[in-house]
């Protein structure tokens, strides 16, 4: 897509956003051909509904198929399926722990599922979208290999999660050592798709980054103290410029990713949005100051959802340990991308 | 010339001459020989062609995308042939003169620059100014013979090597602001001009004091009009803010590889070089967008000052990342290795300091791009 599709496929997702959340934005999103587009050209279509889901602080089920696409042509029972996303970090990462400890933290996000023989052992997260689907895939670690085993949905123990963010609508997903009748698929792209599924939450940190200095410029130049607006105080606009500034590095790097196809530049990309996101979080709500600390004003909405989504497929702290305990390993950077 | 085909030639030319273009001198040698190997290297490169490519033929360039400049520029850095701080002048001093200076002059003028047979500084900064460029008062008198120039810089970046300077001067009322500034080409070796290198903390007499008393310039050496010196400027300092900082990309990520080279296991908190690649990665990513965009005929603005901000994080956070990995090099070594790591150390306490503080950086941010106001 470019020049005017692009133009009209940014509008009608804006439009879409703006006014749908849920089985609703779903369908909005079926009706203007985002799928399709998923297919053709990932990157427009993931940079640009996912900075806006974000943004609007809405829900879809588009992460279920970022995710379902990386990882390749599963053969599902219909067209109405989600996938088990990974736990957040069992373990977070301590300073103290040595690498040998904590080996199940390498590169590899590890998948929600483990598979012993025929028995699937699911400990995840489920988007909003999952209760709605009939089918689930869970992405399982089975022998040396991954796989996909394709589940009923209404067989998983789910339990809906308030939590920080109850409007994100998440739910834990768990499955004890239970017998399987479907065949595991064989997958090799695992690593990819959480790439994928990366950069499309990070785009979404960056729409609600956006969203929380956006609001905070607003108060700024509205709230009148000592006779002026306090978007004359030195103080003010410094945390401002500095927002923007993280949120345009992080937007920078994300570009890059799409560029390299790199998944170790998606893993940067993505802890820099969660980190940037966190300063915006931090930034904006103290210039927001007690508007911004009450349920008044919708600030709040936006920090919680960035505080959970920076949790989503590796936190900023977590990625960012990963990424050092490899170099002092391996001592060489990664590949850079061409001028 | 297209990029794919100007890296792959110029690649392997380079590796062809490696002996050729090496530096004599150990380590980071002192600044004397810093600026003999920019200009061995400038020469080589210009006589070579690599140098002329993406600058306009009216200069005696050979045309093509921007984006060769800066590949050169990083493909020197990258092999340690120049100090990419000196090197990168030209990418400040030599648009400024294309879009300026009367023809004639920019084209007999650049291509001594571009060969490295001159070097040019910039005179902006004064002891009175330095955040608030508007307020310089270093005085330009009309007389029959030309502008009589008489008042004092500071902070001019290689002033004692120079042959040329562009010279911002106050030729309007002092009240008369940034609508009363004109912009001079003037020759170092002008009667009535004074050099004296400033010591640094770092090590290497980059900067200089420079003090007018009544030197002579001739009219023909105004760049554009007289009172249209602040456009000067403010078109200059996108360019100190897009394809120097490419080069001092290039720069730092060699540094930080270097660093994961020689520091010794347990020197470094892996958290800190995680944070650190990140940072220097998405500068370069950052940069690189810019570059594309100048690339692409795009007036580069107040955006840059988000490139710069970032520049000052990331060289900061490398060499902090330094003094922490190779901190018995920083404190107490004397041999050449030691003393590059903490002269660059020490030089990249300025990086928020230079070119526009990062007080300012984030002045133009608020004010240009978030649209907050003036706050003055």
């Amino acid at each position: 897509m470019d020049g005017a599709d692009l133009e009209l496929f940014e509008r009608s997702l804006r439009h879409a956003t703006e006014r749908h959340t849920g089985a609703a934005l779903d369908a909005a999103l079926e009706e203007l051909g985002w799928r399709e587009a998923l297919a053709s050209d990932p990157h427009a279509a993931v940079s640009l509904l996912f900075e806006l889901q974000g943004a609007a602080n809405v829900t879809s089920s588009a992460l279920d198929h970022v995710l379902l696409a990386g990882i390749g042509s599963v053969e599902v029972a219909g067209d109405n399926a989600a996938i088990v996303l990974p736990a957040l970090d069992p373990n977070p990462v301590l300073a103290s722990t040595t690498r040998a400890e904590r080996e199940f933290v390498g590169e590899e996000t590890t998948p929600p599922g483990s598979l012993d023989g025929d028995r699937l052992t699911v400990r995840g997260l489920g988007t909003a979208a999952l209760p709605r689907c009939e089918t689930a895939v869970v992405v399982a670690a089975a022998a040396g290999a991954i796989v996909a085993v394709v589940v009923p949905t209404a067989a998983l123990t789910l339990r809906p999660v308030g939590g920080l963010d109850p409007a994100l609508g998440l739910v834990e997903v768990s499955w004890e050592s239970i017998a399987i009748d479907t065949t595991p698929q064989p997958i090799t792209t695992w690593t990819p798709a959480v790439a994928a599924a990366q950069l499309a939450v990070g785009h979404e940190l960056i729409g609600a980054s956006r969203t929380m200095l956006d609001q905070a410029r607003n108060h700024a130049l509205e709230r009148i103290q000592f006779g002026q607006p306090i978007a004359m105080f030195q103080a003010i606009r410094h945390r401002l410029a500095d927002t923007l500034v993280a949120i345009e590095t992080a937007d920078a790097m994300l570009d890059a990713a799409w560029l390299d196809q790199s998944t170790q530049t998606a893993a940067m990309a993505k802890a820099l949005a969660g980190r940037g996101a966190r300063l915006a979080a931090r930034h904006c709500q103290q210039v927001l100051a007690g508007i911004g600390f009450t349920t008044e004003h919708p600030l709040h909405r936006s920090i919680r959802r960035v505080l959970v989504l920076d949790e989503l497929f590796g936190s900023a702290r977590s990625l960012t340990r990963t990424l050092g305990d490899e170099l002092l390993t391996s001592r060489q950077l990664p590949a850079v991308l061409p001028l | 010339m297209e990029l794919d085909e100007f890296r792959a030639s110029l690649d392997r030319w380079l590796d062809e001459h490696h002996e050729a273009l090496a530096p004599d001198h150990p380590g980071l040698g002192t600044l004397d020989d810093q600026m003999a190997q920019l200009a061995k290297v400038k020469r080589l490169t210009y006589d070579a062609d690599w140098m002329r490519w993406g600058w306009p033929e009216c200069v005696g360039g050979l045309g093509g995308s921007t984006l060769l400049r800066a590949y050169l520029g990083e493909a020197l850095t990258t092999r340690d042939l120049v100090e990419p701080g000196i090197y990168s002048m030209t990418e400040v001093l030599a648009p400024t003169m294309i879009d300026y200076a009367a023809p004639e002059l920019a084209a007999t003028m650049v291509p001594r620059l571009l060969r490295g047979e001159e070097t040019w500084c910039q005179g902006f900064s004064e002891p009175g100014t330095g955040s608030n460029l508007a307020s310089l008062s270093c005085r330009a008198t009309r007389t029959d013979e030309g502008w009589s120039v008489t008042g004092q810089k500071v902070w001019t970046s290689l002033a004692q090597y120079a042959q040329r300077c562009v010279l911002l001067t106050r030729t309007g009322t002092p009240e008369s602001a940034h609508r009363g500034i004109t912009a001079l080409f003037v020759d170092m070796d002008t009667p009535g001009i004074t050099v004296r290198p400033i010591e640094t903390m770092h090590g290497a007499p980059e900067f200089s004091e420079v003090f007018f008393d009544d030197a002579l310039v001739p009219f023909d050496r105004m760049l554009g009009d007289q009172g249209q010196g602040w456009s000067v400027a403010m078109d200059l300092l996108p360019f100190e803010r897009s394809t120097a900082l490419w080069v001092r990309a290039a720069y730092l990520h060699r540094r930080l590889q270097q660093l994961l080279d020689v520091a010794r296991p347990g020197a470094l908190d892996p958290a800190r070089v995680g944070e650190v690649t990140q940072i220097v990665y998405a500068f370069r990513a950052r940069s690189r967008a810019t570059q594309h965009r100048l690339h692409a005929g795009e007036q580069l603005g107040p955006e840059t000052s988000i490139d710069k901000v970032l520049l000052a994080t990331a060289e900061q956070a490398v060499f902090d990342l330094v003094a922490d990995g190779l901190a018995d090099a920083v404190t107490i070594g004397d041999d050449p290795v030691s003393q590059r790591w903490r002269s660059e150390f020490l030089y990249s306490r300025a990086a928020t300091i230079y070119g526009g503080s990062a007080e300012i950086q984030r002045n133009i941010i608020a004010r240009r791009l978030l649209d907050l106001g003036s706050d003055r």
